[in-house]
């Protein structure tokens, strides 16, 4: 009965691996579609339409770093990183934390003498520092709306929309 | 023929030389005491060339401190537009704002470039020094708090900081006080969270962590990307250091900054000043403003003056 419980229990909780981190091998095809939503509060999630982005950059290591078979994007990585393989994982919050700044992660990443790279950007960092760049360089939709729309949270926080200050305008652009 | 014989202008050279060299031995020894600032303070390091002047860091940190309601949404980026003092100055911080963002279009670069601007958290702060009733403490995880409770009012603070950022609720009659930035250090910094400034920032401009890590991890980006960085970490050394440091793309002056700053604390010229001087208060203003120009690089100029009227409103 226990044991049972024990194994239903684990079901459960393996599923849920396979569900949240579906395992990535180098031959299999790239989804279509990933949805990034692990820190949307002010703004909500944005569906990532990956597969548009696999048309428009051939090569997975300018998002990936040096992952999979293609070539090394980036001099710097390509030091070391040329005949090395992929990395571990195609996820980028596997390296990306979500909290870089608390305490702890500060002093993990001073304190390891054999860490190599530590000025890693968080996982909020990483993804705007890559989209947006390029996005800026080739054209690409820039505003922070084309993305991700704003939520009711994100209005109160920037004091817009209904939030806005009386006598004051709402919303804007860099334009 | 003067009446100095060759042996008299020989002796006074020698006299002349030896206080030269007295001279330098006591900077020298002055040096050597050098505070290096606290070994585990933290700071921030901000990076121009990240910055997208977003203002999100400017939302957060009134929300954070529960300030006013400012006047336009933190979204609107006409404030961008705005200057004051016949076109000479961009928006600086208010005793409704900690923190602000301007923008700046400079000669040496086609984009703007974003600058956010709060307290420098000076290793050892003009603020601090300038406050006869101690109202101001560094602490050791490198803020710079204020103590309304036995702030006078003299505001000899806003006078002696180089970067002009205590701020003054001029229109509160009864319990007037200076506001500046506090690195979130009673509800973040002294519970190991990040300042909520950092934390909002989507584009991590902002990188926060010991000011030594810092210290290499500028740097280090500079050494590894060499075009696009400009080859100086602007608060590593000026002032005698700042928990606040900033890296950037262009010239540190097209961006707003103050590069004449010296790189000893003004401190310094506070301590030798101090041994001459009387304390009386009534000289204070006027040693202040001594200071100020000292700090603003010495010169005495129209810019400087501009400045200083500037804080007399
Ligand atoms: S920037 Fe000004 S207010 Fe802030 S610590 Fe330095 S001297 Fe004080
Ligand atoms: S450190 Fe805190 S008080 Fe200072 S600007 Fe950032 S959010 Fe505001
Ligand atoms: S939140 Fe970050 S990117 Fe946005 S203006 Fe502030 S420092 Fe710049």
């Amino acid at each position: 009965m226990k044991i049972r419980k024990i194994r239903i229990i684990t079901g459960i909780i393996l599923a849920l691996f396979f569900i949240s981190a579906p395992a990535f091998g180098v031959d299999d095809e790239p989804p279509t579609s990933v949805r990034i939503d692990s820190l949307s509060h002010l703004y909500e999630g944005v569906d990532f339409d990956h597969e548009l982005h696999v048309d428009i950059e051939e090569n997975c290591s300018v998002c990936h770093h040096h992952r999979f078979s293609s070539e090394v994007a980036a001099d710097r990585c390509a030091a070391c990183h040329s005949e090395c393989g992929g990395t571990f994982s195609p996820t980028c919050s596997d390296c990306h934390v979500a909290e870089p700044f608390t305490g702890k992660h500060i002093r993990q990443m001073e304190e390891d003498p054999h860490r190599f790279h530590v000025d890693i950007t968080g996982l909020k960092g990483a993804y705007h520092l890559k989209c947006l760049n390029c996005h800026i360089e080739t054209g690409a939709p820039t505003e922070c709306v084309d993305c991700h729309e704003r939520t009711d949270a994100g209005n109160r926080f920037y004091s817009s929309g209904k939030y806005a200050p009386t006598g004051g305008k709402s919303g804007g652009s860099h334009e | 023929m003067s009446g100095i014989s060759r042996r008299k202008f020989l002796k006074s050279t020698v006299v002349a030389g030896g206080s030269a060299a007295a001279a330098m031995s006591s900077t020298k020894s002055f040096a050597m005491k050098e505070f290096e600032g606290y070994p585990e303070s933290m700071g921030v390091l901000v990076d121009l060339t990240r910055c997208i002047g977003c203002r999100t860091c400017e939302a957060a940190c009134n929300k954070e401190h529960g300030l006013p309601e400012p006047e336009l949404p933190f979204d609107d980026f006409s404030v961008f537009d705005q200057v004051f003092h016949e076109g000479k100055q961009k928006r600086r911080t208010t005793e409704k704002a900690y923190t602000v963002v301007n923008r700046y279009d400079t000669k040496a670069q086609g984009a703007p470039v974003y600058r956010k601007l709060q307290c420098f958290h000076c290793s050892e702060p003009a603020c601090l020094t300038s406050c006869f009733v101690n109202a101001y403490t560094k602490t050791k995880e490198g803020a710079v708090i204020y103590n309304a409770d036995v702030c006078v009012g003299c505001r000899m603070c806003m006078v002696a900081c180089p970067f002009s950022m205590p701020a003054y609720t001029y229109d509160s009659a009864l319990h007037p006080q200076i506001i500046k930035c506090n690195f979130c250090y009673d509800n973040r910094l002294t519970k190991g969270k990040p300042p909520a400034c950092v934390e909002a920032c989507p584009q991590e401009a902002l990188t926060f962590g010991h000011r030594k890590t810092l210290v290499k991890t500028a740097h280090e980006r500079i050494r590894s990307n060499p075009k696009k960085y400009v080859d100086h970490v602007y608060g590593e050394k000026e002032v005698g250091g700042t928990s606040w440091m900033y890296l950037s793309s262009v010239p540190f002056d097209q961006a707003g900054f103050n590069t004449t700053l010296q790189h000893h604390p003004i401190l310094d010229n506070t301590k030798s000043f101090l041994g001459i001087v009387p304390m009386v208060l009534g000289i204070w203003p006027a040693l202040f403003m001594g200071f100020h120009l000292l700090a603003k690089g010495g010169k005495g100029d129209k810019e400087s003056k501009d400045k200083v009227e500037v804080h007399g409103e």
